[in-house]
């Protein structure tokens, strides 16, 4: 699994760098969006294996189960992040009602 | 003992009250600037409490320390705290007096105080996730107040702040997830005690390069600088003090931290780097700043400039460049937010901040031009004001290190940063071109000049009795650079909470 996760979060992030990149202010929208999932599902991957391990909550020792100290952490970062995603998308559409143009290349060309 | 959730429960609760108060109105403003005295003698307080080399620590939750967040305020903390909730003083009445409350903008006050609120659990804490979501606070409200009042041309330029702080935030928690993965804990000073165990390894390198990377974002490190000289100036003047005097610096204080107490002093060539990009940051932001027309662009691209040299100090990672770091961030925090509410104030008085534009402000107000030329020459600085000690700091500690080329560039910046005062100077204060009009008659400026003179009592204070500010600094980096007194200190609350660890 820890492979298969690793590839995931690396075609996240390309796709998300990408996208970013891109001049369209939806495309840089959806490339926020993906990157701060890419960034989630890496730190829930850091959970790794229950293999005889036991979580730091759980007091008695033995008890195979999966960290959850990441699953947490992600917890506050997803609603961080919706929090961000909402207000980046109001700033887009500001700037959209600004110039009445999707294009970050004609919106910050000087008039 | 409670007191270092104080820093960061005040705000919170002002932001609460002002933001559910029912009508904006004089009543609101009274309450916020009471709200930030109080932070401001909490403050005083937290600096007394520490100063002999104690750390405060708090775990909230009572969770055994390694799990729960834990605040621990020292000596750098407790000063940092104080300093932000000055200037936050300072800038507010500031702004209080630059507009009627009938016509300010209703959120701006308890966006302030949000905005304090993640600036004051970022000096406290002592978790880096926790500092990922102070991280988060204070990057929110700032969005917010950034494009609050913004009209087209603003919007466009605060765009790529947040653009590049939310790229930021992402790589953050990825940084918090390979420090958990490496090291089992998020605790400061759990990390520090197994960095301090552990044998040299080339993934801590990593991790560290990651997170300074985040932080360099966050301070304005070269190159990664570009989205702070054209986002700033968009911002009014009394929150641009803010912005410009703190929030960077707050980047630098977590550098200052997580590179002194927090991650192993022996990185390799990580500080080599930091030194040479802290140097090539200098000599851009001052460059920089020499090609901006109007003065709030000026002094935002000395920020970056300012940013160099503290970095500078902070690379050679012995205590004195340490020391000498903090003391010109401290310097700094006083001295840069009062040039901004300067240049303000002569902004208004002149009804334009445009150079070409500006001038007879010597002959009208001579006060207003002690004010500046007292702090934009300790901000170049020359002797003996607040500015030089920490230059002079920076050089025997770089002499000391052997790093003459960082040295002569630091000096080289300082001619640079006088180049752009006096351009200032010249054309605002001595210039008298025809047509220019000042208005004198406007009574704002004399309450406005008061209330920046406060700033300047205080850098003047830091100049002139640099014997027992320098001590401070020194005893503050010793605090910083001394891990196990950092870990110590932490796990004996954890012994007394009976808490265990895994």
């Amino acid at each position: 699994m820890a492979l298969e996760t690793a590839l995931l979060v690396g075609v996240m992030f390309t796709v998300a760098t990408y996208l970013i990149l891109q001049r369209s202010f939806v495309r840089i929208l959806f490339g926020f969006l993906i990157l701060t999932n890419a960034a989630n599902l890496f730190v829930l991957s850091m959970s790794g294996r229950p293999n005889g391990r036991s979580a730091p909550v759980v007091l008695e020792k033995g008890v195979p189960m999966v960290d959850p100290l990441p699953q947490a952490l992600i917890l506050t970062a997803i609603v961080i992040g919706f929090g961000v995603a909402a207000y980046l998308v109001f700033l887009l559409y500001r700037l959209f009602l600004d110039r009445r143009t999707t294009n970050a290349t004609e919106m910050y060309e000087e008039p | 003992m409670n007191w270092p959730a104080a820093p960061v429960l005040l705000p919170l609760v002002t932001a609460l009250i002002t933001l559910f108060w029912g009508r904006p109105g004089m009543a609101r403003r009274w309450v916020t600037a009471f709200s930030l005295l109080l932070q401001f003698a909490v403050g005083v307080g937290l600096v007394m409490s520490t100063y002999p080399g104690r750390v405060l620590v708090l775990g909230l939750g009572a969770w055994p320390a390694e799990l729960g967040i834990v605040l621990v305020v020292d000596l750098m903390s407790a000063v940092m705290v104080t300093l932000t909730a000055l200037v936050a003083l300072v800038a507010q009445v500031y702004g209080f007096i630059e507009m009627r409350w009938a016509i300010s903008h209703p959120l701006r006050i308890p966006l302030i105080q949000f905005l304090l609120a993640g600036i004051q659990l970022t000096f406290c804490t002592g978790d880096l996730f926790n500092l990922f979501v102070a991280f988060e606070m204070m990057l929110i409200s700032s969005y917010a107040l950034l494009t609050l009042e913004a009209d087209d041309w603003d919007i466009k330029h605060a765009f790529p702040y947040v653009a590049v702080n939310l790229f930021g935030s992402a790589l953050f928690i990825c940084g918090c997830g390979l420090v958990y993965s490496l090291f089992g804990t998020l605790n400061f000073a759990g990390i520090a005690r197994r960095t301090l165990e552990m044998e040299r390894d080339g993934v801590v390198t990593l991790v560290s390069l990651l997170l300074l990377l985040v932080f360099g974002i966050k301070a304005g490190l070269f190159p990664l600088h570009l989205w702070l000289p054209n986002s700033y100036p968009t911002l009014p003047i009394p929150l641009l003090a803010l912005f410009g005097g703190v929030l960077t610096k707050v980047g630098v204080y977590v550098i200052i931290r997580a590179l002194g107490t927090v991650l192993p002093h022996d990185l390799g060539i990580l500080h080599a780097w930091l030194g040479g990009f802290a140097l090539v940051t200098a000599v851009v932001g001052g460059i920089g700043a020499i090609s901006r027309p109007f003065i709030r662009g000026i002094l935002s691209f000395h920020i970056v400039s300012q940013v160099g040299l503290m970095l500078l100090a902070v690379s050679f990672m012995t205590p004195l460049g340490l020391a000498a770091a903090v003391m010109i961030l401290w310097h700094n925090l006083a001295v840069k937010s009062s040039l901004f509410l300067i240049g303000g104030t002569a902004a208004l008085l002149n009804r334009s901040d445009d150079l070409s534009r500006m001038g007879g402000l010597w002959s009208r107000v001579p006060w207003l031009g002690v004010l500046f030329l007292v702090q934009a020459l300790s901000l170049a600085g020359i002797p003996p004001l607040s500015g030089f000690w920490g230059k002079y700091m920076v050089v025997r500690a770089g002499l000391e290190a052997g790093e003459h080329l960082l040295v002569a560039g630091s000096i080289g910046v300082s001619v640079l940063t006088l180049f752009s005062m006096v351009k200032i100077w010249l054309a605002t204060f001595w210039a008298e071109p025809d047509g220019v009009v000042v208005r004198v008659e406007d009574p704002r400026w004399r309450r406005m000049t008061g209330v920046v003179a406060v700033l300047a009592v205080v850098s003047l204070a830091m100049g002139l009795g640099a014997e027992g500010f320098s001590r401070i600094a020194i005893e503050a980096a010793r605090g910083v650079l001394d891990q196990e007194g950092y870990v110590r200190a932490v796990e004996q609350f954890l012994g007394k909470t009976g808490g265990v660890t895994p």
